[in-house]
């Protein structure tokens, strides 16, 4: 845990789920574990994460290996790229949220032409970000 | 023509509004393909929940917000507009939406900076791209004061949000489709309460453009 009193500023990589409720300047990885950043938490950071939840304050992208959930006290300034994304009613975020579910993917849309590879749309497709 | 903001009380809003053309925005979509989904308004639970079906990349703009709208009527020139909005989309240049969910946008901007608006999205539409916004049938009714979302893909969420309403500037479809340049009105809906829902598609022949005169 990093305490509401604690300030870091540098690179955080942790094996160990981590609660922060204090204030992180860089970035913060944590490939297999959880992050959560507390209401009083507030990062000026990237973050990587299996599964991450913002209670507080974020400037900076998310990488949600599992799941992001933003709750309705949290507030976001970023990018996130999940499988998954859930944000509270109430919540703050301004940024792109990407997307995929893999296999739950929606298949059951109306066939149409758009089948066809548009090569317009190929810039469409940045991949799996990890910051 | 402006319309101030109401400051009657208005009934308490359902949180769920029936829609017969949201769904139609996804007609075009190909499930392989990552969505392009650009959402003018603030982020919603709804929509965020509902797009977890999808291989998609949704953009929240918040372009309704009031700080936002003020900064749209300081006198600034067309070309600043243009530009204004562009940095507000906050897109690579080379990205093209497939849906655009323009909301009740249109009746927050008058005829100058919704010209601004349709010209700076303009690198970002294609054929394939479909939008999705909200209008009033003629300027007696009243616009709700609303953040909508993506319940289903039957019915919208809507709720109040809090500040004050900015200003109205209602546009009749006539003067809607000559503002929307490359977008032309595919199909539109009546809903109980005067309010009209709009389907939108690249006009393949674009109309030449023509500043706003008001």
């Amino acid at each position: 845990m990093i305490g509401e009193n604690v300030k870091i500023e540098g690179n955080i990589i942790s094996e160990e789920n981590l609660f922060i409720e204090g204030a992180v300047k860089g970035s913060i990885t944590a490939k297999k574990s959880e992050v959560k950043v507390g209401k009083s938490g507030s990062l000026t950071a990237n973050i990587s994460a299996k599964v991450v939840l913002i209670e507080g304050s974020v400037k900076g992208d998310i990488c949600g290996g599992e799941n992001v959930i933003i709750a309705n006290t949290g507030n976001v300034l970023g990018n996130i790229d999940s499988p998954r994304v859930s944000l509270e009613d109430g919540a703050k975020f301004k940024g792109s949220i990407t997307m995929d579910p893999g296999e739950k993917t929606v298949t059951d849309l109306p066939v149409s032409s758009a089948s066809k590879i548009n090569p317009h749309r190929a810039g469409n497709d940045p991949g799996v970000k990890v910051s | 023509m402006r319309k101030s903001a109401a400051l009657k009380v208005e009934p308490a809003l359902s949180p769920v509004l029936r829609s017969n053309l949201i769904g139609q925005v996804f007609k075009e979509v190909c499930p392989e393909h990552r969505l392009l989904v650009l959402d003018m308004g603030c982020p919603s639970s709804s929509t965020v929940q509902f797009f977890n079906q999808y291989k998609c990349r949704l953009s929240f703009l918040d372009l309704i917000s009031a700080e936002f709208l003020a900064e749209t009527s300081q006198g600034a020139n067309h070309q600043e507009l243009v530009e204004y909005f562009r940095a507000s989309l906050n897109i690579e240049p080379d990205m093209v939406a497939d849906i655009c969910l323009f909301w009740d946008i249109f009746n927050y901007l008058d005829g100058s900076s919704l010209s601004a608006f349709i010209e700076a999205l303009a690198p970002h539409i294609n054929h394939r791209s479909r939008g999705y916004c909200l209008g009033l049938l003629n300027e007696r009714n009243q616009l709700p004061y609303c953040q909508y979302g993506i319940d289903s893909q039957t019915t919208l969420s809507q709720a109040v949000p809090l500040g004050q309403q900015p200003p109205v500037y209602p546009h009749n479809r006539r003067v809607l489709t000559q503002l929307l340049h490359y977008f032309e009105i595919d199909k539109s809906r009546l809903m109980p309460d005067g309010r009209v829902e709009y389907l939108l598609c690249e006009n393949l022949l674009p109309r030449p453009v023509k500043p706003a005169i008001f």
